[in-house]
């Protein structure tokens, strides 16, 4: 049986009263595997920070549920054991406002029994941290690197990452997918490890995620191990005769001058051999980055909210 | 020195990827039997990539007799005389039926006569001897 490191269902957040209420999440259904490294992605204001906010304690939801390692992290005592097994670095980066050197030394005094100063001076050295800068004189990416210190230094069972890229350069970038392969995956004990990141950064994001959630609008779109969700999406360029437009894998059909264009969701085989089987032709038929799935997927969801408003309207 | 390479925009699986190269470097003499491979998690950090994604690729290949791990000791190139006489004639027909249609596929869409797709596939027989051949000579010296 598959152990979850967060689980959400149905879980809402609701900011502001009365017609002013934005529903920051909305009915999210969220499974992030033991062991797994999770990319959370979706577009600005999608609720992808109110949703971790949530999974560290910080936010209460409205309704629905949301367990870490199968605790409530809004309600004490569960909430200190959840903390305990926790890394966290927070999309503002807004810490304590102290030097580099400062806040490794404050969090080493809070994690005393999995905190690692071999591991704090790996990723001070990797990722060039400087240690005595005065925070306000720290660049934003500074102030990310000094974030990511502490909570892999933490050496947790969960690792929260909220857009850990931030102001990170492309070789820091490159050296904390390094860090977070080489020291944040091995299982402590018999204990697997998980991290949980959120980021725009799809291509790094490909990289090293083995699960995905795409969320919008406060939902999940898409979630599941991404070799499942790449081998699942195809773009077929289509010509000939009475083409089908309703199928259950058609995630959206487009007319071009001589051809059409199908993006498949499901089953990409057995809806091109369906075609051919039907005198079809098929022109091309390619693969889709995470990125041009993620693009269709949210434009389709954008279409399909823009029509049910113009509905009530 | 094996040296792996991932491409993120290829559309080819990043584990299918890892696979063809292992191959690949085996066939044309760059990894010798009892070579050892790096590490899961060492690979994984090298290449910035998943270690699941590594694991799953290095299981295919223990699967298909290619590598075989000492439990605690490490992953190693499997011995090739054992493994490829060992094999029926009809599996290893069986494992390369899918990647000749492929083949064919492609050539029959660029129009390519099948006498020229044969003399393509000759060739890069005759690289990966030569090429295996060049490196066992270079051994010796």
């Amino acid at each position: 049986m598959t152990s979850y490191a967060i689980q959400t269902s149905a879980l809402v957040k609701t900011y502001g009263i009365g017609s002013k209420a934005t529903r920051a999440v909305d009915g999210l259904n969220l499974n992030v595997p033991e062991g797994s490294i999770y990319g959370l992605l979706g577009r600005n204001s999608a609720g992808k920070t109110t949703t971790i906010r949530m999974a560290m304690g910080l936010a209460h939801p409205t309704s629905g549920d949301i367990k870490v390692f199968g605790l409530n992290p809004a309600r004490d005592p569960e909430r200190v054991t959840v903390l305990r097994q926790v890394g966290y670095v927070p999309e503002d980066k807004m810490l304590a406002a102290l030097s580099p050197r400062k806040l490794l030394e404050l969090n080493r005094n809070f994690y005393p029994e999995t905190w690692s100063d071999d591991l704090a001076r790996k990723v001070i050295k990797r990722l060039e941290l400087p240690l005595d800068t005065a925070f306000i004189k720290l660049s934003l990416g500074n102030k990310t690197k000094s974030a990511l210190a502490c909570a892999i230094a933490q050496r947790s069972r969960l690792l929260i990452l909220d857009e850990p890229t931030t102001g990170l350069d492309p070789i820091a970038l490159d050296e904390l997918l390094r860090l977070l392969v080489e020291d944040c995956t091995a299982p402590i004990g018999d204990k697997p490890r998980t991290i949980f990141l959120s980021s725009h950064q799809l291509a790094e994001i490909e990289q090293i995620a083995d699960h995905i959630g795409i969320m919008d609008r406060g939902r999940i779109l898409l979630e599941g191990p991404l070799d499942d969700i790449r081998s699942s999406f195809r773009r077929l360029t289509v010509t000939g005769a009475a083409l089908p437009t309703t199928h259950p894998g058609i995630l959206s059909i487009r007319q071009q001058a001589h051809a059409t264009q199908y993006i498949l969701q499901s089953a990409p085989e057995a809806f091109a051999q369906d075609l051919i089987a039907n005198g079809a032709t098929i022109v091309e038929s390619n693969p889709m980055s995470l990125n041009e799935i993620f693009l269709e997927l949210c434009r389709t969801s954008e279409s399909t909210a823009a029509d049910r408003e113009e509905e009530f309207a | 020195m094996l040296s792996l390479r991932i491409s993120a925009s290829s559309g080819v699986p990043v584990y299918l990827q890892l696979e063809q190269q292992i191959k690949q470097a085996i066939a044309s003499g760059l990894l010798q039997s009892g070579d050892p491979l790096p590490s899961t998690r060492r690979t994984a950090a090298d290449l910035r990539i998943n270690p699941n994604t590594v694991a799953r690729a290095f299981q295919n290949l223990e699967r298909e007799g290619v590598i075989r791990t000492v439990p605690g000791g490490g992953t190693f190139v499997a011995s090739l005389a054992s493994l490829a006489p060992g094999l029926l004639k009809t599996e290893k027909l069986r494992r390369l039926r899918p990647l000749a249609e492929q083949l064919a596929v492609e050539a029959s869409q660029l129009q390519l006569p099948s006498t020229d797709v044969h003399k393509l596939l000759d060739a890069a027989l005759n690289d990966l001897i030569k090429s295996r051949r060049t490196k066992s000579s270079g051994d010796d010296q």
